[in-house]
């Protein structure tokens, strides 16, 4: 069983769909207070993993711990110690940005004047007031990534997993995002998310894990991983550069 | 281009048998069946080629008109049947409607049910050869045409019906002009009626199908009896008209193409502000419902809120999703048509064996309502994440969706029962009624629960056009759509069963129909839903796959 210090474990994930295998035996222990970056090229399996990791996708074979609760076995206790922004699902869009909060809170199982008051603080936090009142299918990319990740925070999990929390967000509000999970993470909580930009990563976390080929190429303190490298060069020489550096002469303009 | 839009449906087509490989089978199915139409179809053929030219006019002419309007109406009221290629997919790619049309124009007539329908119509032409090659060649031309016809106007209809759901106000303009439209048709039915029935069908068919002959729609069959009576003029204006109004569909389509490919994302009706009315239904329950609830379940823990969410968020989503609103809208033709076009006929005739079918009625559209949840878990499209993601909540998932449903389906199902009530003249077979379409809707509803959670399909996304399929889901969807209908079917007949004794025997049993109708209904449908609810929580790991 884990030690009480890791906060999600995950131990020897496997998922194939068909003859595609996106992950591969894959291990992770994040420590609790961490701020761990999960980076990986393309079709590394990154989101499988964070969506077998949060109950979303059922493993082939493999354990998800949280808090050394099994996922799988019991989620009725796991599923509230989690939040959850996945990548590239839809949101009730018919729903207004403060309902979808509410939504999520009520799910939760919260009392309705709770609810309430951490709806507002939310709104007020990620800047949301003007379009709070708005269906969430006119919303932008970017206030849908706030408006969902508001949803995630509401009933105050101990784990956040955020599949690419910063995409399409503007700089302003990455501030607040950044700004809020520094905060979550400082006090105790934990924090996953995946990304492609490795600056931001080196930024804001203090663990880091690169995925590829379903596996986990190398993990540790964000020190341990880039040993005396950049990020991003230690990931090019983890994974593998691009076969062929082709000149592309016809789009050349002159 | 239209190669290049060949192949890609081709290749999404083996694409998708690949990856699912008993569709081959759904495939190999249906070819069979259609094939083993083929020969009544010619059988038909030959009978008529006996006939006298008129005969065989009125016969072709019947047929064609049924087609168009099957053609039109089918795809839009069965929701998923609809295979074609969505031209708002074409949208990103920048190319001008004129470039891909002829592709789109290819495809659609590459289909199984198209090749079907043409070797039917060749089959058809076939009863003219007897009166010459040269009438037979007319005939073939007409078939052709009738084709062309019937295949864009289920085009049109389609995305004509689409767009007027998209938007708010539209949308709304639509439902008021087809209740006007039915409020139209019903003065004029009853004129049409008035002399009952029988001597319509004797007297008042061959004006109607003589007229309708002399429209560019039916206009090919008249050509070939033109032909077959030496009138070569009346030859070429017919089928002159006839691809006149081949050539205005197709225009009319493309017109609709074009529209699609620079409006693409369908959007809520604008930034309309609005309450958080999820919260305030919660409060709301809590202030009435609480102590009830507590009482009934002998705890003083508080109701699940998750129910209730999951309640008002499909509320939501019936009123205000084009998806949603197009299943109410299709379900309610029905009963709507029924009514407005039998109701004259019956008062003029008084003709006591149809009260068995106007009972009827409210009954099939409880059924029809609860049947239509069969895919509703897939609705949710890939949002259903973060249901699934809160906790293990299936039961208040499934018990807030399909109560949701009732908001509408009670309502619906009771201005039925009135209206059959009414039409047929015998309130004592009310309490008879009512036992039987509370006990279908709730035994459909349950059935519903479940197959909506072991069978999802795909359905259209949410801003998709709500008529269309998945790209090669439409074998899924009938897979699902036969176990669902098969097993409501099986579990809702002995429902009825009172009703039956009530009207053969003595209006009395009503009352034993009253009392089991409503106690299967509710009994099957909280079953239904706790069964789907645990199985919710059982396939949580794969229900978002299942619908992405």
């Amino acid at each position: 069983m884990s030690t009480p210090e890791v906060a999600l474990s995950l131990q020897g994930l496997c998922k194939s769909f068909g003859e595609t295998v996106a992950v591969d035996g894959l291990h992770l222990d994040v420590p609790i207070g961490a701020m761990y970056g999960i980076v990986g090229p393309n079709g590394a399996g990154k989101t499988t993993t964070l969506s077998m990791a949060t109950g979303l996708l059922t493993p082939d074979a493999g354990t998800v711990l949280v808090y050394g609760v099994d996922l799988w076995a019991e989620p009725e206790r796991a599923k509230p110690l989690l939040g959850v922004l996945p990548e590239g699902l839809r949101t009730f869009d018919r729903l207004t940005g403060a309902e979808l909060i509410s939504y999520s809170g009520l799910l939760r199982g919260m009392e309705a004047s709770t609810v309430e008051a951490r709806r507002d603080d939310l709104i007020a936090a990620l800047d949301l007031q003007d379009y709070s009142r708005t269906l969430v299918t006119d919303y932008s990319a970017g206030m849908l990534k706030k408006v969902s990740l508001a949803c995630s925070l509401v009933h105050a999990p101990k784990i956040l997993v955020l599949d690419e929390p910063f995409e399409a967000v503007d700089p302003v509000s990455a501030g607040a995002i950044r700004r809020i999970l520094s905060t979550f993470a400082g006090s105790g909580g934990t924090v996953i998310m995946s990304s492609h930009v490795m600056a931001l990563v080196e930024k804001l976390c203090d663990h880091v894990a690169i995925v590829g080929g379903g596996q986990v190429l190398a993990f540790g303190t964000l020190d341990e991983v880039r040993a005396g490298k950049d990020l991003e060069d230690r990931f090019v020489s983890l994974v593998g550069d691009v076969g062929e550096y082709r000149d592309l002469a016809w789009l050349h303009q002159s | 281009m239209v190669a290049s839009i060949l192949r890609l449906r081709l290749t999404i087509t083996i694409h998708q048998l690949r990856r699912e490989w008993w569709r081959i089978l759904v495939l190999i199915g249906a070819a069979v069946w259609t094939l083993s139409l083929l020969p009544s179809v010619a059988y038909a053929a030959l009978d008529l080629s006996f006939r006298a030219p008129d005969v065989r006019m009125d016969a072709y002419t019947a047929i064609v008109a049924v087609l168009v309007v099957g053609w039109m109406t089918v795809p839009i009221l069965i929701a998923g049947l609809d295979d074609s290629l969505d031209p708002a997919r074409f949208a990103s790619l920048g190319v001008p409607a004129k470039r891909i049309m002829p592709g789109l124009t290819v495809s659609a007539f590459l289909t199984i049910p198209v090749l079907f329908f043409f070797t039917t119509l060749i089959v058809f032409s076939t009863s003219w050869l007897p009166d010459g090659g040269e009438v037979f060649a007319v005939a073939l031309a007409g078939a052709m045409l009738t084709l062309a016809t019937i295949v864009l106007s289920a085009r049109v209809s389609v995305m004509w019906t689409a767009r007027l759901l998209q938007s708010r106000r539209s949308r709304e303009a639509a439902f008021l002009s087809g209740i006007v439209g039915v409020f139209l048709i019903a003065p004029l039915a009853s004129i049409l009626i008035a002399d009952g029935l029988e001597t319509i069908l004797e007297y008042d068919a061959r004006p109607i199908l003589e007229s309708l002959r002399l429209t560019p729609v039916a206009a090919p069959v008249g050509a070939a009896g033109a032909a077959s009576m030496g009138d070569w003029g009346g030859v070429l204006w017919r089928l002159a008209i006839s691809t006149a109004w081949v050539v205005m569909l197709w225009l009319v389509w493309r017109i609709n193409v074009a529209h699609v490919l620079v409006h693409p994302t369908a959007r809520g009706g604008g930034a309309r502000a609005r309450d958080d009315s999820v919260l305030a239904t919660v409060v709301r329950f809590e202030r009435r419902w609480a102590k009830t609830w507590q009482r009934l379940h002998r705890t003083r823990g508080e109701p699940s809120h998750a129910a209730v969410a999951v309640w008002a968020r499909a509320v939501r989503y019936w009123f205000s999703d084009p998806r949603y609103l197009a299943t109410i809208l299709s379900v309610a033709v029905f009963p709507i048509l029924f009514f407005f076009l039998v109701y004259p006929a019956f008062v003029e005739s008084r003709r006591d064996d149809l009260v068995a079918i106007i009972v009827g009625v409210p009954i099939l559209l409880a059924g029809t309502i609860g049947w239509g949840r069969h895919n509703d878990v897939a609705y949710d499209s890939t949002a259903l994440w973060l249901d699934v993601s809160s906790g293990r909540l299936g039961r208040a998932i499934m018990w807030g969706r399909t109560t949701a449903v009732l908001v509408w389906a009670i309502p619906m199902v009771a201005v039925g029962i009135v209206a059959s009530i009414a039409v047929s003249g015998r309130p004592d077979l009310a309490p008879g009624v009512i036992g039987a379409c509370a006990g279908v809707l709730g035994t459909s509803l349950g059935v519903s629960a479940v197959t909506s959670v072991v069978l999802p399909y795909r359905a259209p996304a949410p801003g998709e056009n709500p008529f269309s399929a998945q790209l090669g889901s439409v074998g899924a969807s009938l897979f699902a759509q036969a176990i669902s209908s098969g097993v409501s079917w099986i579990v809702a007949a002995p429902v009825v069963l009172p009703l039956v004794a009530a009207l053969l025997w003595n209006p009395l049993w009503g009352w034993v129909g009253l009392v089991t109708g409503i106690g299967t209904g509710a009994l099957a449908l909280i079953v239904g839903i706790r069964w789907a609810g645990s199985l919710y929580d059982r396939r949580s790991g794969r229900l978002v796959g299942a619908v992405a």
